[in-house]
């Protein structure tokens, strides 16, 4: 039984990197080609890895320890995030010259919507999906798995049915050959509990669930498992949204150190520096937080943790950070040694002219405001954390890692003249000799 | 010196989301007394940079300047460096044509130097091009991404340096070319 009578009512893509920023990497360094490649170095666990560490049976999360034990001549890099976000803005806009529908969904997926693009572009549906993959794997030099298909579930699915470089096209008429042997946790959205609550009447697979009937889902199920139900039919209910995240509900800054301290101070210093690296991003998006949570995950990977609620909403890292001191013993706990911090802001309003108060403190908040307005200002000029508080200066001033010299992703030790390492071109580096 | 004010009204605008009182432009732009404000608004709605709704509060209207339409100007003619310019490009322009398939080496070897390419110098290369015979490409022998010129005569296919003290490379099986490139930048 088909679900749908149209090949495409829309045309949905789905666009996946395979291992991206190991694939980011080895793209660079063909030295790597063949190897078992993981980035993540610097944070002692695997981020990323190739497949050919897959098949040595490394897996994500990973300790570094347990992978040399495994695969003693893996290559373990040190991520380099601002190569990998170069890397990911050029897949958006190759995607972006066959439709202005992106949606950029990660740093390493995104959705088009190509519907009604066939007479424009004078190609098939399945032509274009085939020419983006093409132009993706050559002039990113690496391979990317796509997934066409009427809806975004069912795009998606298509990206992952065949991996790496995979190319699998799925029209309306024949879906119910794709869901057939699909076990139905593996349908994006499906999480463990609605497979288990599935599973009790029988279902297993994603065509048992799509053939259900309307009335079936609408009474057992909740809106957003009915939505699914729906897009693995066919029915475009989830739309690709191309604007530019701008619209935050929390925002989070983890960062992990090595070695690992004991120190109150350091520590301290560690989550400052988190601290103003959040607010620096609340103001680039203009909002202030209300609510904010801190925690610090010891070295036995034990987080602790605590909230606290702010008078009025600030992006102002001085006044979250004086709130973090007060609470900060109640987290710390001596003679632990701890080996991350992290914060993260929620309750997230637009940032616009305050309250006053009784004690006129708004007139403060205002001047420091500014401030930080100048701030930003010589940021963008100088590079990130030119200027920075006292309170973060010894994470500052210290290297994130322990002999940070042989984990500092290449791009940060080769400069060209005129380079800093503050401020680098953006175009990605091909490393190695020629 | 009023551009400089519109700026500084724009930047509080895009800073707040509303216009500035005037109390708030005389900080803003350090006037000594509100009638020196109330002259620049003068000035400022005349050029239709800002007006002013009912109750006299400032409103924006061109604030992000305006488009100039050749043909149809009304005051004076154009600022001739606008249109001129529109015929420039910029140094990026000029050096990169496929902004998304464009990467940069350095150059560390001296297999170049009859090119003209350095050692310590960077080149831009384009990973969407298909190679022809003459053009410098980076190409990768032995897992080693290397800059040479590619030669095809029929079917000899080779890369060849640009100093004699090295020699042809003739690869044992399939050349593979990663690009093409497309500028040399020496910064001094």
């Amino acid at each position: 039984m088909s679900f749908n009578l149209f090949s495409f009512p829309q045309a949905i893509l789905h666009v996946d990197g395979d291992c991206f920023f190991a694939s980011c990497e080895v793209a660079r360094h063909p030295e790597l080609k063949g190897r078992p490649v993981i980035t993540g170095l610097e944070r002692g666990i695997v981020s990323s890895l190739t497949y050919e560490a897959k098949a040595r049976g490394v897996k994500r999360a990973m300790s570094l320890c347990d992978v040399k034990k495994i695969c003693p001549d893996v290559v373990f890099l040190p991520s380099d995030y601002e190569t990998y976000s170069l890397y990911s803005l050029r897949m958006f806009n190759i995607v972006r010259r066959f439709t202005p529908d992106v949606e950029e969904y990660s740093i390493d997926e995104c959705f088009a919507d190509l519907t009604g693009l066939q007479r424009p572009l004078n190609m098939s549906y399945e032509k274009m999906a085939e020419k983006i993959k093409a132009t993706l794997d050559n002039e990113l030099g690496f391979t990317f798995s796509v997934g066409l298909a009427p809806t975004k579930v069912l795009a998606k699915l298509g990206s992952k049915w065949k991996k790496p470089s995979g190319l699998t096209i799925i029209p309306g008429r024949d879906i119910h050959l794709y869901l057939d042997k699909l076990s139905i946790d593996k349908v994006w959205g499906i999480g463990p509990q609605t497979t288990a609550y599935l599973n009790k009447y029988g279902i297993r697979t994603a065509r048992q669930f799509a053939e259900k009937d309307l009335d079936w889902v609408q009474t057992r199920l909740t809106k957003p498992h009915q939505e699914i139900w729906q897009e693995l039919r066919g029915n475009m209910i989830y739309k690709v949204d191309p604007d530019k995240k701008n619209s935050y509900q929390s925002i989070s800054k983890t960062k992990t150190f090595t070695p690992p301290s004991k120190e109150r101070e350091y520590v301290f210093s560690q989550l400052s520096k988190n601290t103003e690296n959040s607010c620096i991003k609340l103001r680039r998006y203009q909002l202030a937080t209300k609510k904010v949570f801190f925690f610090l995950k010891t070295q036995d990977f034990h987080y602790h943790g605590y909230e606290f609620k702010l008078i009025r909403p600030t992006d102002n890292p001085i006044e979250i950070i004086k709130m973090i001191d007060k609470y900060f013993n109640q987290v710390f706990l001596q003679d632990k040694l701890f080996r991350a911090t992290g914060i993260i802001l929620a309750d997230l309003v637009e940032n616009t002219s305050r309250q006053a108060d009784l004690f006129n403190e708004v007139i403060t908040a205002e001047k420091i405001s500014k401030i930080f307005g100048s701030v930003d200002g010589i940021s963008k000029r100088y590079g990130k954390h030119t200027l920075f508080l006292g309170s973060s200066f010894e994470a500052m001033n210290k290297s994130q890692h322990e002999g940070d010299r042989q984990i500092a992703a290449e791009r940060k030790e080769e400069l060209f003249k005129g380079e800093t390492f503050r401020k680098r071109l953006a175009i990605p580096f091909l490393g190695g000799a020629v | 010196m009023i551009e400089k004010y519109k700026k500084q009204i724009l930047r509080f605008y895009q800073r707040n989301r509303r216009m500035p009182n005037y109390a708030e432009i005389m900080m803003l732009l350090g006037f000594k007394s509100k009638n020196s404000v109330f002259k620049l608004v003068d000035k400022l709605k005349k050029e239709n940079f800002l007006g002013k709704d009912i109750k006299g509060k400032l409103i924006p209207k061109n604030i992000y300047g305006e488009l100039r339409v050749l043909g149809q100007v009304e005051a004076g003619f154009p600022s001739p460096a606008e249109e001129e310019l529109s015929d420039t490009m910029s140094m990026d322009e000029y050096l990169i044509k496929n902004k998304e398939a464009t990467y940069m080496l350095k150059v560390s070897g001296e297999s170049m130097i009859d090119a003209g390419i350095m050692p310590g110098d960077m080149v831009l290369v384009d990973r969407s091009l298909t190679a022809v015979d003459g053009n410098i490409v980076i190409a990768e022998v032995d897992n080693q991404w290397t800059i040479k010129y590619l030669r095809k005569k029929g079917k000899d296919v080779y890369l060849e340096p640009a100093n004699k003290k090295f020699s042809i490379i003739r690869p044992k099986e399939e050349l593979k070319i990663a690009a093409v490139v497309k500028a040399v930048v020496r910064k001094y």
